[in-house]
């Protein structure tokens, strides 16, 4: 792509905003018109009913599946993992919300969805929210089995999961709207409280296909796992609802009986609004992500009041550490501003290290294309002092948040606070990047190795076919590092709007606010 | 005219008791105070605290506002010279009249003997033809082709006590239930049967007469717009009549009143056949009536005054050609009922009330926070609109309407809105069965969520700002619906700030106009074009759980009357199972569907609450089964 042709972060924004306004929609128009037929809400109607007047929503990975299994609008498409998920007020709580769709291939589970979920519950885990489960789905994807049943992060997860977050003493109460087979019954039955919603909802193990084959038994889905069953004869659930509207004011009234949100570990300070508007953003970020920039422009445009006061201002300058306020909580910010040196990295751990001796959250702006590489680097240990940065991430306390920005290659990754350091939501921007490394990097270094392979043989290389050999590794990496593959496949929580940034911080630092902050396990070492 | 008590007058009245409560026993004691006269309140213990209590100079209870003897030395006991009995309850009782005439006291009214001669439908139509007033034409047909006819107390008014029957078959059935509701309202039984026009309009003429052989007309009233005989809408002067049939009525009043002795305010009350253009005496009032306020409008004379004066012993302070008309009143009567639910009586606390009494005169006994029982009429209080004309005056009691409120419990105002809107009110074209005939149509509630959206919007500014504030944020550029207690509420356009900071709220917006919300924990009640509506979780889904589990219900709180099955009888579906009595309403109990009666809990003569069990019906081929 050349430089002019590139699209500027605006035109990326409105891209993002029709592709989410695509998945929003769900699954087709017959199969919508089909589901509301039968008198059930929509499942975005279904969470906006159940959520408090007004109440934002923080949706997780609302592109999930984007592209792996359908172009989008195509038949084999499965917009948003076919489950809607996220973070939004019920009865004046921040709570997980998890909501099938039944509309997307009657709300199968693809290996996706599986993670999708489990990703919900992780967040719901790690922040201590209340989960709420509005069930409507067929359960697994069978012709993908061997990708959604036996493993560690699959299917059997869910549950694994449930019982630990009520060991923890976080609540969960399913509501089942639809269908709730198989595996998918121990949703319903390992809340701690349900609801089903009588002629619509079902809980059985084994479907009445299933159960003809296996005994012959001939019985209806009502008859072996209907509202008046579960409700009056089995006790699998608790609450019968007559409709959806009915299941969703039950679970309003369930939650309203949830414990308070406990005192933030932190103190929140009264907003204040960025000097300098969000808005212009998009003008501050240069369209050529070669162009450097300065990251202090989009600190400005995030933070309470533009102010924030950085730490070694004068040392190691490639990296930006401030401390700032983000909707009055306060925060510690790593952000990129160049290539990682020995310098920066000392700065970070260093300043990591304050954060949890403080109780600081902290955020990451990644923008990385990496350490810095050559002998001069090398042989002063540089990977010694990422390795400091990379420990210090790892073993941080105070809740992570990371934003990759621009470019999110090789072990800067990893010093960043990317998705293997468990950050607790990860966000990408329309323009990010992610990759092992850039495509022209890759394709240069496998095409040096094999031209040294040919060489060594004694034949020839000519530079057309070095060419040829490039150009599918760069196509691979180049499709390969676009934000909608990653977000496709969770390796981030969703793409959002570089304008949005501030608020989804906001949301988030909020959310992380509910759960302690264990004691650090180490001091302060000056670096 | 002197507003002082006349000690020239034969009889000063210097201490009125006012014999009744709501709005008219206020409505006399605005007058009486106005003239400089002690005013005494009675009360039912239910009443302690009714405004007509705290608007008098004093207050006695009575254990019921029907016990003669309990009013008459209640008068006695107060030092009142005189009795003001207002309408409804004793006003037309011919032993009250003799009982205070018995004690020394005046009653502000005709005399026992008129009031017999009048009370009575069957004495009253006698008077008339003496008097040459045209009756209807009356006695039991023996031609089925003379159907419809009308059933109807003798000693009734009101509505009460009366039947339609189109079919000879029904006449008996009409007879007993009839008889029943007359001797629960009257004490007497006594039934008349006669011709029943099918399009008729109500007209009544308003008659004054004193001790001296005066007899005036104050103009007529039409009260066409009534449903089941209970007037609903009143104007004056009556429209689409002409000048020569006027005349003739009016005078057919007066000769009436004249022919009797009549003393004080009376109205005769006449039937316009839509179809001949003849008009027949119906009954005459011999007392103040409910819709006098339009002929005060459009004469500017003060009724009770007037009564005052001529139960003093003065002669009336004017000639006929001295009594003017201007313009045109329109009377609305807001009633505790749902007019869009089978106009069933409410019942409950009025949260807030708002009355355009800034617009128009009002005449009511409702302010926030009162209770509204059953124990006593519905009517909380008139809307009473006038101006240059028709047209005119109608369209200020619709604004006049648009600006009345009340949460807590429903009212008719919407309905009566909706009425005065249409069409057909406004080109007069309603006869007295028209409402029974039609339906008007219930308010859309798109305007109540719209208004419900604005005030939730503001509730929602009004929160502490932060991450999670209530604005709707959405990934992608969206806002999420505006939804409350199950309703969208989402609206667009042009809003008012909301005026008022807690509790009810006027609301309003460009498409919709004005309207008032009242934001609860539970439900958001808002009040447009007089419609209360109120948005709270759907909860139909439970009155269907209870309609199949064959549990009857009582549909509001009265005493149960009848039951006409007994445990183990095969009831067919909609077979009344029993009658309860509400309100002075008769309401059927039937069977949802055909079945067996498997439990009873219904007992004759007990005082249920809303929503008592009162019969269980088990569906066919269903018995034993769990």
């Amino acid at each position: 792509m050349t430089d002019d042709a590139r699209p500027d972060l605006r035109a990326l924004t409105e891209e993002l905003r029709e592709r989410l306004a695509t998945a929003r929609l769900g699954g087709s128009q017959a199969a919508r018109d089909k589901h509301t037929a039968r008198g059930k809400l929509l499942v975005r109607d279904r969470v906006d009913r159940l959520l408090d007047p007004g109440s934002p929503f923080l949706e997780i990975a609302g592109l999930a599946a984007y592209g792996m299994y359908g172009a989008p609008g195509e038949e084999h498409a499965v917009p948003a993992a076919g489950v809607v998920a996220g973070i939004g007020r019920v009865s004046g709580r921040e709570c997980v919300v998890v909501a099938n769709d039944a509309t997307v291939k009657g709300g199968t589970y693809y290996p996706v969805t599986v993670k999708k979920h489990l990703r919900a519950q992780t967040i719901a885990l790690e922040n201590n929210l209340p989960c709420l489960y509005l069930v409507d789905s067929g359960g697994a994807f069978l012709p993908m089995q061997e990708e959604v049943f036996p493993d560690r992060e699959h299917f059997g997860r869910i549950f694994f999961h449930q019982a630990q977050m009520s060991s923890r003493g976080i609540p969960q109460v399913a509501a089942v709207m639809g269908s709730c087979t198989a595996g998918g019954a121990y949703v319903p039955a390992m809340s701690d409280e349900s609801v089903i919603v009588r002629n619509q909802g079902t809980i059985f193990l084994g479907g009445p296909p299933l159960v003809k084959a296996a005994t012959g038994e001939v019985v209806t889905a009502e008859e072996l796992g209907g509202g008046e069953v579960h409700a009056r004869t089995s006790g699998v659930v608790d609450h019968l609802a007559e409709d959806d509207a009915h299941a969703l004011a039950i679970l309003r009234g369930i939650a309203e009986t949830f414990p308070s949100t406990p005192a933030t570990p932190w103190e929140v300070r009264p907003v204040e609004e960025p000097a300098e508007d969000p808005e212009t953003l998009y003008d501050v970020v240069p369209t050529d992500p070669r162009t450097p920039y300065d990251v202090r422009e989009v600190i400005r445009r995030v933070v309470d009041g533009s102010r924030f006061s950085e730490f070694k201002q004068l040392y190691g300058e490639t990296l930006v550490c401030a401390f700032a306020h983000v909707w009055g909580h306060p925060v510690g910010i790593i952000a990129n501003n160049g290539v990682l040196f020995s310098e920066s990295a000392l700065k970070g751990a260093h300043f990591v290290e304050l954060c949890n001796q403080r109780g600081i959250p902290l955020v990451f702006l990644q923008n990385i294309s990496g350490f810095m590489v050559g002998r001069e680097y090398e042989n002063r240990g540089i990977a010694r002092d990422g390795a400091k940065l990379v420990t210090a991430v790892a073993c941080s306390v105070v809740p992570k948040l990371t934003v990759v920005i621009g470019g999110s290659f090789g072990a800067g990754n990893y010093g960043m606070a990317g998705r293997a350091y468990d950050p607790r939501f990860l966000w990408m921007w329309p323009n990010a990047r992610i990759s092992v490394m850039g495509g022209e990097q890759a394709a240069s270094v496998l095409a040096t190795v094999r031209r040294d392979n040919l060489e060594a043989r004694g034949e020839e290389w000519p530079a057309e076919a070095e060419e040829a050999f490039k150009a599918p590794i760069r196509e691979q990496y180049d499709e390969q590092g676009s934000a909608y593959y990653s977000t496709a496949r969770l390796w981030d929580d969703g793409i959002i709007d570089p304008v949005d940034t501030r608020r989804v911080l906001g949301m988030a630092l909020a959310a992380t606010a509910h759960a302690p902050i264990p004691a650090p396990s180490y001091g302060v070492f000056r670096m | 005219m002197s507003h002082q008590p006349n000690p020239q007058s034969p009889r000063p009245i210097r201490t009125l008791l006012i014999a009744n409560r709501g709005e008219i026993a206020l409505r006399v004691m605005r007058t009486a105070a106005r003239m400089g006269i002690h005013t005494v309140a009675i009360h039912t213990d239910l009443d302690l605290d009714a405004p007509h209590v705290h608007a008098a100079d004093d207050a006695t209870a009575v254990a019921s506002y029907l016990d003669v003897d309990a009013v008459v030395a209640a008068a006695k006991a107060a030092g009142a010279d005189a009795v003001h009995p207002g309408y409804g309850f004793l006003s037309e009782r011919a032993a009250l009249a003799r009982a205070l005439e018995a004690a020394g006291i005046t009653l502000v009214g005709p005399s026992a003997e008129v009031m017999d001669a009048m009370g009575r439908k069957d004495a009253a139509r006698e008077v008339a033809l003496a008097a040459g007033v045209p009756v209807v034409p009356r006695g039991e047909p023996t031609d089925p082709t003379a159907y419809p006819v009308l059933v109807k107390a003798a000693a009734g008014g009101g509505g009460k006590g009366m039947r339609i029957v189109r079919d000879p078959a029904d006449l008996e059935e009409a007879r007993a239930a009839a008889a029943r509701e007359a001797r629960s309202a009257f004490g007497d039984d006594t039934l008349l049967v006669e011709r029943y026009v099918e399009r008729g309009r109500h007209l009544e003429v308003q008659v004054i007469g004193d001790a001296h052989g005066t007899v005036l007309h104050l103009g007529e009233r039409d009260c066409s717009a009534q449903r089941r005989h209970q007037k609903v809408l009143e104007e004056a002067p009556a429209p689409r009549l002409d000048e020569e049939t006027r005349a003739r009525l009016r005078q057919a009043g007066v000769d009436l009143a004249a022919h009797v002795g009549y003393t004080g305010a009376g109205t005769v009350e006449f039937l316009l056949d839509e179809a001949t253009g003849e008009f027949y005496f119906l009954e005459m009032n011999t007392r103040l009536q409910v819709e006098h306020p339009v002929t005060e409008a459009v004469t500017g004379l003060d009724l009770v005054e007037l009564q005052l004066r001529v139960a003093e012993g003065e002669p009336l302070p004017l000639a006929q050609a001295d009594v003017r008309f201007d313009g045109h009143a329109i009377e609305a009567r807001v009633y505790a009922e749902d007019a869009f639910g089978g106009f069933l009586p409410q019942a409950g606390t009025a949260t807030h009330v708002v009355w355009p009494d800034d617009l128009v005169r009002v005449d009511h006994a409702l302010a926030d926070g009162q209770v509204v029982s059953t124990a006593y009429d519905p009517m909380l209080g008139k809307v009473i609109a006038h101006g240059a004309d028709r047209e005119a005056a109608r369209q200020l009691l619709v604004e006049a309407l648009d600006h009345t409120a009340v949460t807590g419990l429903t009212t008719n105002a919407g309905f009566l809105r909706a009425l005065v809107d249409s069409a057909e009110f406004r080109d007069a074209a309603v006869d007295t069965a028209w409402l029974d005939r039609h339906e008007v149509p219930r308010p859309d509630d798109a305007a109540a969520r719209a208004l419900a959206g604005i005030a939730l919007q503001r509730a929602l500014d009004e929160e502490p700002r932060g991450p999670w504030q209530p604005d709707g944020f959405r990934l992608g550029g969206v806002r999420g619906p505006l939804i409350e207690h199950g309703h969208d509420l989402s609206f667009h356009g042009w809003c008012a700030p909301p005026a008022g900071t807690a509790g009810l709220q006027r609301v309003g917006s460009f498409q919709h106009g004005d309207g008032w919300v009242l934001r609860g924990r539970h439900a958001t009640e808002v009040v447009w074009h007089g419609q209360r509506f109120v948005l709270a979780e759907d909860d139909a889904a439970h009155r269907g759980a209870a309609v199949a589990d064959g549990i009857v219900l009582a549909p509001m709180p009265g005493t149960v009357l009848e039951v006409s099955v007994a445990v183990g009888d095969e009831v067919a579906e909609g077979q009344a199972l029993g009658m309860m009595e509400a309100m002075k309403m008769e309401l059927t109990l039937r069977a949802p569907f055909a079945g067996t009666v498997a439990s009873l809990d219904a007992v004759v003569g007990t005082q249920v609450p809303l929503g008592t069990p009162l019969f269980h019906v088990e569906p066919e081929g269903q018995e034993g089964a769990p």
